[in-house]
């Protein structure tokens, strides 16, 4: 009796175990199928709209970078962007691309009593792809670089300590900033620290042998300047 | 226990029958899958190296490396961003171009595979991205940031 009962179990398990392999086995099958794109974190034609779209920001930031550099004329973020969108048609002649930017400012500007300076720049994009039936896609590009002096300080041997912000259009300080990214009228010894900072975040400690009045700039790794006059 | 011996052997025929009935649902399920279209099958594969090779592009772009490498000719050193980035089987050549169409570059060094993949390849797909330009810090101490566009023209292909 005993024995009659464990040969039946046996096939039992045997089946059992058959079936269950073959269950986890379509249950792979089916996950991979359905998760297969997932991976993909980008369709084909998101991509080219990403292209478009980064590209543009980084002419708008070349063109303020371009102004605050060489003073070029202010309509020099329109004379890029109008080439920008003649080039796309060309570069991508298939796909019926046409990019429109609107509302463009660009701007430096200075308040010596509150001793921070402002470069920015921005424009409004409208772009149709009509290869894809994509039309009205809009997208704004606001970009900026604010140098905030806290606070001038003489110290001994006539060195001058410049506390300084430089923030981006996030809001955020900027980082990575060193020596070669700050310049002080008539200063010929520069020293540059960074620090961390409560209210601030990140701080710029600037030790130079100029005067307390000279103006103090920044180049970030855009290539946007900002001048801040403090006399 | 004449009974009990009729019994041990109908359960027996239910266990074959049941492994009977799965080897016909798994022989089923296998021929159907002869005919689907899986994603990874020839029919998708040209949309799959599109994206993939538009993906790369835009990837290497949004984390700042594409446009430095291009712009400073660091040619050997894209070859091997890209190399690093894509599949191992899949073969890329990559050239540059000014927008009047002149190339600025298109050697070995950007090429990954062998020139006759290419050409015997049944799927060789092409794609466009197009950079703007970067800041360049000239010996003036200030930055150079003119507008000087250049499209990278990928092609890829599966080995």
């Amino acid at each position: 009796m005993k024995v009659n009962r464990g040969k039946r179990g046996q096939f039992i398990i045997i089946a059992v175990m058959i079936v269950a392999v073959m269950i986890v086995s379509m249950g792979v099958l089916m996950h991979n199928a359905i998760t297969y794109y997932k991976h993909e974190p980008w369709e084909e034609y998101s991509a080219l709209i990403g292209d478009i779209e980064i590209n543009s920001r980084k002419l708008v930031e070349l063109s303020l970078a371009s102004y605050t550099n060489s003073l070029e004329p202010i309509s020099i973020i329109e004379t890029n962007l109008n080439k920008w969108e003649k080039d796309l048609v060309d570069a991508y002649p298939s796909r019926g691309i046409t990019l429109t930017s609107s509302d463009t400012t660009m701007l430096s500007s200075s308040n010596t009593n509150a001793y921070t300076a402002t470069s920015k720049a921005q424009a409004s994009f409208t772009l149709d792809v009509k290869s894809i039936g994509l039309e009205g896609y809009t997208f704004n590009v606001f970009t900026s670089l604010t140098l905030s002096i806290k606070s001038i300080t003489p110290l001994e041997s006539n060195m001058i300590e410049v506390i300084a912000v430089v923030e981006s259009e996030t809001g955020l300080p900027i980082k990575d900033l060193s020596k070669t990214n700050f310049k002080v009228e008539n200063a010929t010894n520069l020293a540059v620290s960074a620090a961390y900072d409560s209210n601030n975040i990140l701080e710029y400690r600037i030790i130079h042998n100029g005067s307390a009045n000279s103006s103090v700039e920044v180049y970030d790794q855009r290539g946007i300047r900002v001048i801040v006059n403090s006399s | 226990m004449r009974l009990q011996n009729l019994k041990n052997k109908k359960g027996q025929m239910r266990v074959i029958e049941t492994i009977l009935a799965s080897f016909i649902i798994v022989a089923a399920l296998s021929f159907v899958g002869i005919f689907a279209v899986s994603p990874t099958s020839p029919a998708y594969e040209v949309t799959d190296l599109e994206k993939m090779a538009y993906s790369t592009l835009h990837d290497l772009d949004q984390q700042g490396l594409l446009a430095p490498a291009v712009y400073s000719h660091s040619w050997s050193d894209l070859r091997n961003i890209l190399r690093i980035t894509m599949p191992n089987d899949v073969y890329f050549n990559l050239t540059v171009y000014k927008v009047d169409g002149s190339s600025i570059y298109s050697g070995s060094q950007m090429l990954y595979g062998d020139l006759n993949t290419f050409a015997e390849a049944r799927n060789v797909i092409s794609i466009s991205y197009c950079l703007v330009g970067i800041p360049k810090f000239n010996p003036n101490g200030v930055y150079d940031a003119d507008y000087d566009p250049l499209i990278l023209v990928l092609e890829v292909t599966r080995g």
